[in-house]
């Protein structure tokens, strides 16, 4: 941004996060021994199943309200989606397309609801979102556990649980696995390149562009900047918020719907929960911060951060003779990110509240001697 | 995938923006019903006893193709199965009647019943060329008893996946 | 609550009531005492129903009175809670492996986790310092990252014990170390009263009562009024010549202090010290405790304390068992996460809070 004068001490400083993992992932790669051709394969086998999930992200970044924790929210409207679809027992690529479809109903209200309740809780939208994620993984449970059975229709005993009620701890999605991503799939010397993957990637990316230029994304970035502002320029800003949120939550149910088509399988009860840290952590990683993110913050990211994830089990394991302590690495790592990236957020905007509060007592002291 | 954000235009122009999006996305549904319907499909290389106290004998040997990909070799008494999206089900069978005899190709196109989501064909009914309901039956999952037992389910808040 | 019922009239005392209490814990104190009216209907023992909800009541209060200095002091909820947790593991595991046993080790794990909760917590105020109005996110992921970096360390540290590390490699520690032979119930088990089914740790409540008087009573202090300006009033509290770092530091030492305690106490009356990732599920259940008992994001007395934690760990206890003999549907851990984050946030969502 800063093309004026380049300074390499600003450069370090304003990439630090990013480069202190290119740092992490250059020491630990050659000791992991994993061969090139197996970590590119892996990468953009995670680059095609996460890149999705983390443009959710971007948009509610624009309207100021912050990392959107509550893109659990929209994972569970997949899944939701997901376990319906499998049950219908559709397949393939028009599974997914419908999964994606009966997503969007249940993401559009858990979408207004975290919107409504961030519209109440201005100024602390990430803690309330980050709570709401869990309130209402109690809902989820509540439907998938108890309701999934007796009142939702649940015809086949692959996905329901033994007792009647509930679906299993893990429901095979196999009949639509990686059926997006074989479609056009091109080898490369071993390394496969999910093309429909990338190219539905590509377009969200181009639609984000878009977006941004449009009357909405405009209205957002003003929200963003000042609300006070734009509500005197006559935008309305609760539901310009709102709908950021729901758009957020409707491409992360779309995200997880692709991401578990990837993975084969659904984790009916784990598979969402962590899902919000690591796509969070993975677009800070890619240099993003809370106020400011965009489509490169997330590929760097996904290439940085789950290159730091394959490698690091591996390479604590070489260095310290236990598999675990990479286990445990690549967690504090992304937790550690998370908050390094929250705290230098919080700590620039307070300086920049001071230095205007500064400012405003100088144009007083003037005032006064004039 | 931009549902529900139209802009500015009229309040009509509006509605029939949204109507129009929501109709789209109904009919891709329904569409996606019809033609994502997957089926598995189960056949039997074995003698078919009819009602009126007939019987079909076996096929010495069946090579059965579906997509170009041979999905199972059946010798007697076998059975083989294929997954299948949609109801126009296509394969095509390498035949070989009677020991010694030269095998022969033939096309085989099978309209499968939406409502099932198993399906046995048993090949030598189906060669003999009896009606539908003598050679297809619903592939009955056997529940086996003893791995039903209730697992236990964990909703752990914290639970550390791999990616 | 009671100062503003001074309104005439029964439905004014009512409304008033109400509006005090805030209407979800009405309903969540309905609901607990319904569950105890259904109890003995369902053939479940009152008795053991009530030794339950005390003696879980006896385990964490001191974890949900660890919240109270830094709500004053304005930090918010402490969702940091866990690094005061660790302090506290920090202090079992090493009072076990320097052979202490009895009473006597839970003395000095207590003793031993001081130093470490100071300097964790003098470090997690320095933090939190730096970055006034963002506490309550910031904290939360202070709190992830130090319970993951933990995980290593106890993987790492050079402890011993036989009775604390993996018996094949004789390193790391497992996830649960039993404290049989070092404090279990050393304080519940401490002027125990037993009445029929019903039996009362009296200890351990004692020793809460202690703690609670001894918060009770700093903040009536100089520096515990100060405390209370700086949280409600922070202009205020500068004009009048306080140290509002100090004051904040402190009340996160003390808080991070607080939580060492509470986990050992927990950990004498559950029987097991959970180290790994158990930390981290940790901070949930106590703030929305300190919420149910009728705190705000910027306000909590000794009493919310009391009422929350009895009220949250009743809804705990009770649930399972009465929901089991109703139903026979097991739905009590649903309904915990429901209640707790929703009340969470409801406090979070309140506007007349939200000011700062």
């Amino acid at each position: 941004m800063n093309k004026k004068k380049f300074s390499l001490g600003e450069f370090l400083r304003g990439n630090s996060v990013p480069i202190m993992f290119i740092l992490i992932c250059a020491f630990c790669i050659p000791i992991s021994g994993f061969s090139p051709t197996y970590l590119l394969n892996e990468i953009i086998t995670r680059l095609g199943r996460n890149a999705f999930l983390i443009l959710s992200l971007l948009i509610p970044i624009m309207a100021g309200m912050g990392l959107n924790f509550g893109m659990t929210l929209g994972a569970m409207a997949g899944e939701i989606a997901l376990i319906l679809v499998s049950d219908w027992q559709i397949w393939g690529i028009p599974g997914v397309v419908l999964a994606m479809i009966i997503s969007i109903p249940f993401s559009v209200a858990l979408g207004l609801l975290c919107g409504k309740i961030l519209n109440m809780a201005k100024g602390r939208e990430m803690v309330t979102s980050y709570i709401i994620s869990y309130f209402i993984n109690g809902v989820y449970q509540l439907v998938v556990l108890y309701m999934m059975g007796p009142i939702i229709p649940i015809a086949h005993s692959s996905i329901k649980l033994p007792r009647g009620y509930g679906i299993r701890n893990t429901v095979s999605l196999l009949n639509m696995r990686q059926c997006l991503d074989d479609l056009l799939a091109i080898r490369v010397s071993g390394v496969k390149i999910p093309v429909l993957t990338l190219i539905i990637i590509a377009l969200m990316c181009l639609a984000i562009v878009w977006f941004r230029k449009t009357k909405l994304g405009q209205d957002m970035r003003a929200v963003g900047q000042d609300m006070d502002v734009a509500r005197d320029a006559g935008i309305q800003v609760e539901r310009t918020r709102i709908i950021s949120i729901v758009i957020s939550t409707v491409l992360a149910g779309f995200g997880m719907i692709i991401y578990l088509q990837n993975m084969g399988n659904l984790s009916t009860y784990s598979s969402h929960s962590q899902i919000g840290m690591f796509c969070i952590a993975a677009l800070l990683v890619g240099g993003a911060s809370v106020d400011k993110a965009s489509i490169g913050n997330v590929f760097l990211g996904v290439i940085l951060f789950h290159l730091m994830f394959i490698v690091a089990p591996s390479a604590g394991a070489k260095i310290t003779g236990d598999s675990m302590i990479g286990e445990y690495f690549r967690v504090f790592v992304s937790y550690g990110v998370i908050t390094v990236a929250l705290v230098m957020y919080e700590t620039k905007k307070r300086r920049a509240k001071q230095s205007l509060g500064r400012q405003l007592e100088e144009d007083q002291r003037k005032g006064e001697k004039a | 995938m931009s549902e529900v954000k139209e802009k500015k235009p009229s309040g009509s122009r509006k509605w029939t923006a949204r109507i129009l999006t929501l109709v789209v996305l109904i009919a891709i549904a329904a569409w996606m019903f019809v033609i994502g319907r997957g089926h598995t499909v189960y056949f039997d290389n074995k003698t078919l006893e009819l009602e009126n106290g007939e019987s079909i004998g076996t096929l010495q040997r069946v090579d059965v193709y579906v997509n170009g990909n041979r999905v199972a070799r059946l010798a007697k008494r076998e059975r083989g199965m294929a997954t299948w999206i949609g109801q126009n089900f296509k394969m095509t069978l390498e035949i070989t009647k009677e020991k010694g005899d030269e095998p022969y190709t033939q096309e085989v196109a099978i309209d499968l019943p939406y409502s099932l989501d198993g399906i046995v064909v048993n090949l030598p009914g189906y060669l003999a060329g009896r009606s539908q309901d003598e050679w297809m039956s619903e592939f009955v999952p056997v529940a086996s008893s003893t791995t039903e037992e209730d697992e236990e389910i964990i909703t752990d808040e914290f639970g550390l996946g791999d990616m | 609550m009671s100062e503003s019922v001074k309104r005439s009239g029964v439905q004014g005392k009512l409304r008033s009531f109400v509006q005090s209490f805030g209407l979800p814990r009405l309903i969540i104190a309905g609901f607990l005492l319904l569950l105890f009216i259904a109890a003995p209907m369902v053939g479940s023992d009152l008795g053991v129903q009530l030794t339950n909800t005390i003696n879980r009541f006896s385990w964490n209060a001191i974890l949900v009175l660890a919240m109270v200095p830094m709500v004053h002091s304005g930090c918010g909820l402490n969702f940091g809670l866990p690094l005061g947790i660790i302090s506290g593991l920090l202090g079992a595991t090493l009072s076990m492996e320097f052979g202490f046993s009895g009473p006597m080790s839970f003395v000095m794990a207590i003793v031993i986790s001081t130093p470490f909760a100071i300097l964790l917590g003098g470090g997690y105020g320095w933090l939190l310092n730096r970055i006034k109005g963002g506490e309550m996110m910031i904290a939360t992921y202070v709190g992830f990252s130090s319970v993951s970096f933990m995980c290593m360390m106890w993987l790492l540290l050079p402890y011993h014990s036989p009775n604390m590390v993996w018996g094949l490699a004789g390193k790391g520690l497992r996830t649960t170390i039993s404290v049989e032979g070092y404090y279990d119930k050393v304080l519940s088990s401490f002027l125990q009263i037993q009445i029929g089914t019903l039996v009362i740790p009296t200890g351990a409540l004692l020793f809460f009562a202690l703690l609670a008087f001894a918060m009770w009573a700093f903040l009536l202090t100089k520096t515990g009024t100060a405390m209370t300006a700086v949280g409600s009033n922070p202009t205020f509290a500068r004009a009048a010549g306080i140290d509002i770092d100090r004051i904040r530091m402190l009340s996160v030492v003390m808080s991070t202090w607080l939580a060492a305690v509470g986990i050992l106490v927990y950990e004498q009356g559950f029987g097991f010290v959970q180290l790994y990732m158990a930390p981290f599920n940790m901070a949930l259940p106590a703030v929305s405790a300190i919420l149910i008992g009728g705190a705000t994001v910027n306000k909590a007395t000794i009493m919310n304390v009391i009422i929350g934690t009895f009220l949250f760990q009743g809804i705990v206890t009770m649930t399972p068992t009465v929901m089991n003999n109703m139903i026979h549907m097991d739905m009590s851990e649903v309904i915990r996460i429901i209640v707790s984050n929703g009340m969470i946030l409801y406090a979070l969502t309140r506007k007349s809070e939200a000011s700062r």
